[in-house]
């Protein structure tokens, strides 16, 4: 590079190390009125895995579906950035998007149940973005498919390839969607609540296979998740969203050791530990959408909430390796 | 399967039996006495008990009922008094292919313009398009058959000269002719389901396109068409098929107002022209032939169902 040309802060970050993956910066989704997402920031680094936490209705999925491209305008209205491998996603051509989406990005429903077509086989669906993306022959998608349905842990994929959804147990069809997520190699892979819709007993399995695979893809993965404990265990960095606002985000063992953020510690006290006889809930409910606090969102419901609060937001600070947006951290 | 099948054909045998004994029952009870019909004006008590005895109406009526039943499956079906016709001949060989092409080629012309119309009201929905589409399905249903029919004679039949105004020519002898000759009675006949057609797959496609299945789609990176067309549209066959099988019994009733505007020489005109001439026997062909359309019909959407459902096919 040439020294005497001045570098730009953006330059700057990549000749410093590694580009980032993904720059969400002051990202705003509105839908309507509502505020669903509010001055959303945060960054991913190649091969690592983030996790968003919170209620539902904090906004977490709503972001997922936003970074793969499927709420898009004129549906809902965005501001801010959305930067994936340099490219901005928010004004990027729906042609192009299309691209990216099951190719680079691959995303996993919740519930598969709901999310796989009950009018195709397992098989067909899995060799939709093998064709779409990488233009493999019929012949070619069938061997990549049964290949992807082996990686994913299913037994006998050649006998399950012109299976129908209904045919297979739930955990069988998660792994399906896995694969089918997976099928092009992403470099982002969102995970929306993966396992929830599952029994707990295959619930660690899931988790479990998903990490394996995003590692030896070498891919960068965001969970959603609502659980604070399971998503510092599996994730590097977790970022904790509340009423569409990240409210505390840092790498996972400093979060979950000792969360900064009112809401962060409530959400840890309101898990059942083992050894520990309390069980703290947060009083109250997420305020409305059409009905938000003019300062922190999180104040009508905050222990420690002053007047400063109630009338001006407070902006994401540096803070023992992370960002904290609260008036008051000590 | 073949437990289920075996119920399913039994219970279409019911049906076929009760549909029998009471078009049986219809030529028992029509005014007139068929043997002083046959005899004419002028005749003996001798031969009238000679031609009773013949035609078998001496013997006790479950014994007739039995015997025509029998005579019934194996295709003989009697003679018309007026033509002296085989009534076999003229129902199932004649009118029946007719009645047929009509209600395919109906179902085709709906089915052509309804299930767009209702994919473009679902995917812009509550606007202008949505708006237009809607009104016209609603109209094509309100319209009655009979005066759309006589509006399309007069204007491209007569006026414009277009298509021919009445008559029919077997598409199976002169393929184009034949569809020349169909146009304006099969618009006529599926104006009707247009309408149907549009709504139900209007309504069945929103409801698809709100399931999750379709977000997973477009997060594979399916294109738009796709999305709506395999995805969609693949999951709305079912709802659609069920309808338009539930008023397919519509769409014969709709075939007799039809060959009758246009002169077709189908089941529903033979119908006709038996009950104004009193030649009950014909009627009563009619009657059986449209019970075992009907039953056909079903059996046929059952069997489609497992085709289009993979739930409910069983291995």
């Amino acid at each position: 590079m040439d020294a005497a040309v001045a570098l730009t802060p953006e330059a700057a970050d990549q000749a410093a190390g590694q580009a980032p993956l993904l720059e969400v910066r002051d990202f705003s989704l509105r839908r309507g009125k509502a505020v669903v997402l509010d001055g959303v920031s945060l960054a991913l680094q190649p091969g690592e895995t983030l996790g968003l936490i919170g209620e539902s209705g904090a906004g977490k999925s709503t972001l997922a579906m936003a970074l793969i491209g499927l709420l898009r305008a004129p549906e809902v209205q965005l501001e801010g950035s959305l930067r994936f491998r340099g490219t901005e996603l928010t004004s990027l051509k729906e042609a192009e998007f299309r691209r990216l989406r099951g190719n680079k990005i691959g995303l996993i429903f919740q519930d598969a149940t709901a999310a796989l077509n009950p009018c195709f086989t397992v098989g067909e669906q899995i060799a939709e973005p093998l064709k779409r993306h990488l233009g493999l022959s019929k012949w070619d998608r069938r061997e990549r498919a049964a290949a992807l349905m082996q990686s994913v842990g299913i037994p006998e994929p050649r006998l399950r390839l012109d299976a129908y959804p209904h045919e297979l147990s739930g955990g069988m069809q998660q792994r399906v969607m896995i694969a089918i997520a997976l099928a092009c190699n992403p470099e982002l892979l969102l995970a929306d609540e993966p396992t929830s819709a599952l029994d707990v007993t295959i619930q660690a399995q899931i988790m479990e296979l998903i990490l394996d695979r995003v590692r030896e893809l070498n891919s960068s993965a965001i969970f959603v998740l609502h659980d604070l404990a399971l998503g510092a265990q599996v994730c590097d960095r977790i970022a904790v969203m509340y009423a569409g606002q990240i409210v505390e985000e840092g790498p996972s063992e400093r979060v979950l050791a000792a969360p900064l953020h009112p809401y962060t510690r409530g959400l840890k006290s309101c898990v059942v530990e083992l050894g520990s006889r309390t069980l703290v809930p947060i009083p109250g409910q997420v305020p409305p959408l059409d009905a938000m606090p003019a300062g922190c969102r999180f104040a009508p419901r905050c222990p420690k909430a002053q007047a400063v609060c109630g009338e001006r937001r407070p902006l994401p600070e540096t803070r023992d390796g992370r960002q904290v947006a609260c008036w008051f951290i000590d | 399967m073949f437990q289920a099948v075996s119920a399913k054909l039994a219970q279409t045998l019911l049906v076929l039996l009760i549909v029998s004994a009471a078009s049986f029952t219809f030529l028992k009870l029509a005014p007139g006495d068929p043997v002083s019909i046959m005899l004419g004006s002028d005749y003996s008590k001798a031969s009238y008990d000679q031609l009773t005895h013949e035609l078998g109406l001496d013997q006790p009526v479950l014994f007739q009922y039995g015997k025509w039943l029998a005579d019934f499956v194996r295709g003989d079906w009697g003679t018309s008094y007026i033509t002296n016709q085989d009534i076999f001949e003229l129902a199932v060989l004649q009118a029946l292919p007719v009645t047929l092409t009509l209600a395919a080629f109906s179902l085709l012309i709906a089915l052509l313009i309804g299930i767009p119309t209702g994919v473009l009201a679902a995917l812009y929905r509550n606007s202008w398009v949505d708006v237009l589409a809607t009104t016209l399905a609603i109209g094509g249903n309100a319209f009655p058959s009979f005066y759309l029919g006589i509006i399309l004679i007069w204007v491209f039949g007569v006026d414009l000269g277009w298509f021919p105004a009445l008559g029919f020519v077997a598409p199976w002898e002169d393929f184009w002719e034949g569809l020349w000759y169909l146009t304006l009675p099969a618009v006529t006949l599926g104006a009707w389901y247009v309408g149907l057609i549009a709504r139900i797959t209007r309504s069945s496609l929103l409801e698809v396109l709100g399931q999750p299945y379709i977000a997973a789609a477009r997060a594979r990176g399916e294109p738009g068409w796709r999305v709506v067309w395999v995805h969609g549209m693949r999951n709305v066959l079912m709802p659609l098929v069920t309808v338009i099988g539930l008023q397919l019994g519509g769409m014969l009733r709709g075939a007799v107002m039809t060959e009758v505007v246009f002169a077709l020489p189908g089941l529903g005109m033979m119908v006709t022209t038996a009950v104004l001439n009193r030649e009950y026997i014909v009627v009563q062909a009619g009657i059986m032939l449209t019970g075992l359309l009907f039953v056909a019909v079903n059996l046929a959407v059952d069997q489609t169902y497992q085709f289009l459902d993979p739930r409910l096919r069983r291995r």
